[in-house]
């Protein structure tokens, strides 16, 4: 019984982590139908710009959270005007951008390099090492303070894209931009707010990371491939949907130790991609795709 | 990924060294075959940038300090006269891929002598393959899986001990505990490793120690789990609900330091813990802190307080000279994987590949490693086996506990963290 509820709550704890990471990936896709693989890379600069701030200046990461949101709004917004903006978008771009965007990782990855070296690094606060009792268990209270900033980001996000000018607008948009080009919006600045938002996602998530893990120039590669994975679960563009393909994986990985040695825990994500895939194209909460 | 990364690398360095000239040099003839040149060329990669930077540093700090005093003395004897020896180091951005083509480059391109190696183990593995094939002696001390060694490879010779010799120092020291009466007899052991050969190896020696220590320990969790993983809560669960009384663990350094944190927060406690060869790095203090790092377990294959004496002595003084600091243990096999190849050059009496082999393989020097004697036992594929030093985290300090001969402190046990 220790064991199951243990388990449970990892499971809740690491979806969070990964709704979190997921969501500037299927925001980004979701309106301007371009697979940002540079999501890896500003995950992994998210962390050492939290780690940086805190070992340097001292702010503490979950006060440094507004200052992340902003660079990476920042740099995401540059890289559309600068970059994105010129490429062919949907299935006639995709290649183009792939190897653009992947470029940008790869430059973003050697810069960390070159500035960080390869050494290994964490954030370690008051609290990092820090549990409370809960339900019988010890649990991680930064863990649990991700936890919390996850389910914000959700809210906000949602609230965002529900109740404000902008949110319906890049709703509309994602539907379709010619027409709200007819109606008066703007596609191409909500083009860059939402590339700079999904950005944003991504540093933040990237700075949670770092008060969890230790992370190297290499952090942000195999969370990519999970985000993939959430997305698709969750179908593109929708939040909730993005959040519950989160709480599928993160649970689908903890609870395979009951059955599957550990290294195989983290592949059985990616047979869970497969098979929705084959069977749901869509997302399980995606539109249904017909043949 | 890493297995179709691992096939590209093998069939590239079959294919490059199927486009090799023919050696340039006799690989069986006699001394007197090829003339003393009027300097050495030794060649080697490094991954001095990517994700084994840090440590390709640390070997390259090893490799010129051996470069830099065997010049000082004017170099390596042959037939009487000194010969000045020569690295040239080229940075295989920790790729298979690059390494390899470097090393075809240096043995083809740039007409090396012999080979110095990189470090860790894939990187070796492929490598390793251009230098049998080329026929060109191949002395590393980065590569410590016992599958590298497996294949018999004639021309490949390795310092760096087996990780099964590390788990086995381990288990030899908490064996010595449970004699003592300081730990619970029989014991169960929590075992979790990285699904790496070196991860592999660790797991047959703890396995191998247990299995003959007719019932004073039982595996009882035998997990193991991805390189930089994210998330060990789950297997974490798992080893809490088997109450078991040791934690042994094969990590990696950011493994280890994430690893830790959730150990510490899940209210977890053993009465021994190890990661393998991790346990007194920097980072790990600072990511964790001294209380949350206290009386880990740790093996290395040679740790700077083994400097108080002789060949020790020496290399420490000389490293601390150049670089203000001490030594870590990559270093020190950085330096005495070049020493090695010096020594069987002047053996040799030649730089003829066939005899400096001959030479390695007979060779049995005296050496700054455990033990104080450097050999490569054709038995093991010619790689190095000698015992590890065990050192525990003690406030603040990593003193060596083990073996007795070399210890500078006692080893505490059962871990006083637990209450």
């Amino acid at each position: 019984m220790e064991l199951l509820v243990g388990l449970t709550l990892s499971a809740v704890l690491l979806a969070g982590f990964y709704a979190t990471m997921a969501y500037g990936l299927g925001l980004i896709y979701g309106v301007l139908r371009v697979v940002n693989l540079t999501h890896g890379g500003v995950l992994m600069a998210g962390a050492y710009l939290g780690w940086w701030l805190y070992t340097r200046l001292g702010i503490d990461p979950y006060l440094a959270i507004p200052i992340v949101v902003a660079a990476s709004f920042a740099f995401g917004a540059g890289l559309y005007v600068l970059l994105v903006r010129h490429l062919p978008r949907g299935a006639a771009g995709g290649v183009q951008s792939l190897l653009l965007l992947f470029g940008v990782w790869l430059v973003i990855r050697n810069a960390a390099y070159l500035i960080f070296t390869g050494n290994d690094q964490a954030i370690r606060t008051a609290y990092s090492t820090q549990a409370l009792q809960l339900a019988g268990t010890s649990t991680s209270v930064n863990r649990l303070a991700v936890f919390a900033v996850a389910v914000l980001v959700m809210v906000g996000l949602h609230l965002l894209l529900t109740r404000t000018y902008v949110g319906r607008a890049i709703r509309a948009v994602a539907q379709n931009p010619d027409s709200c080009t007819v109606v008066g919006i703007d596609v191409e600045r909500i083009y860059v707010i939402t590339f700079g938002l999904g950005t944003a996602l991504a540093g933040t998530a990237g700075l949670l990371a770092a008060t969890i893990f230790a992370f190297n120039p290499t952090f942000g590669g195999v969370e990519l491939l999970k985000s993939f994975v959430i997305v698709v679960l969750g179908g593109l563009g929708n939040v909730i949907g993005t959040a519950v393909g989160a709480l599928i994986l993160a649970a689908v990985e903890v609870f395979a130790i009951l059955l599957l040695p550990a290294y195989l825990t983290a592949a059985v994500g990616f047979v869970l991609l497969v098979a929705v895939l084959i069977l749901r194209p869509g997302g399980l909460f995606g539109q249904r795709v017909l043949s | 990924m890493r297995g179709l990364s691992k096939m590209f690398a093998a069939l590239a360095a079959f294919a490059l060294s199927a486009c090799a000239a023919t050696p340039q040099q006799s690989t069986s003839g006699s001394q007197s075959a090829v003339p003393v040149p009027d300097r050495i060329e030794i060649g080697a990669t490094l991954p001095l940038t990517g994700a084994e930077s840090r440590a390709g540093g640390f070997y390259k700090e090893g490799y010129d300090l051996a470069f830099e005093l065997a010049n000082k003395d004017g170099g390596v004897t042959i037939g009487g006269k000194k010969v000045p020896v020569d690295l040239k180091l080229l940075d295989d951005t920790t790729t298979q891929a690059t390494a390899v083509s470097l090393a075809d480059r240096l043995i083809n391109q740039d007409k090396v002598n012999f080979l110095l190696g990189t470090y860790s183990t894939d990187l070796v593995q492929a490598q390793s393959t251009v230098a049998e094939q080329a026929q060109i002696p191949y002395v590393n001390g980065g590569g410590a899986a016992t599958e590298i060694y497996a294949r018999k490879y004639s021309w490949l010779f390795g310092l760096l001990a087996p990780i099964t010799k590390l788990a086995d120092a381990e288990m030899q020291w908490i064996d010595a505990q449970q004699k003592a009466g300081k730990l619970p007899k029989p014991a169960k052991i929590a075992l979790a490793w990285e699904n790496t050969s070196h991860g592999k190896d660790f797991r047959k020696g703890v396995n191998d120690f247990a299995d003959k220590s007719k019932g004073n320990y039982s595996v009882v969790v035998d997990e193991s789990f991805e390189l930089n993983s994210k998330d060990f809560g789950a297997l974490l669960s798992k080893v809490k609900a088997a109450g078991a009384d040791f934690f042994l663990v094969d990590a990696h350094l950011p493994d280890y330091i994430t690893m830790q944190r959730q150990y510490v927060t899940a209210g977890l406690c053993h009465k021994v813990i190890s990661y393998g060869a991790r346990g007194p790095e920097k980072q790990a203090f600072d990511a964790l802190g001294q209380d949350n790092v206290n009386y880990i377990l740790s093996a290395v294959w040679w740790n700077a307080q083994l400097g108080s004496r002789g060949l020790n002595k020496q290399f420490v003084d000389a490293f601390r000279a150049k670089y203000n600091r001490d030594p870590e243990w990559y270093q020190a096999l950085g330096y005495e994987t070049a020493r090695a190849l010096f020594t069987a050059i002047q053996k040799a009496n030649s730089v003829d590949r066939g005899a400096v082999k001959r030479a390695l393989v007979g060779l049995k020097m005296e050496s700054v490693l455990p033990g104080g004697q450097l050999t490569f036992p054709a038995q093991s594929g010619q790689q190095a086996q000698y015992a590890f030093v065990v050192q525990q985290n003690q406030n603040g300090k990593s003193p060596i506990i083990f073996p007795k001969d070399v210890a500078n402190a006692d080893g505490i046990a059962p871990n006083p963290n637990c209450k």
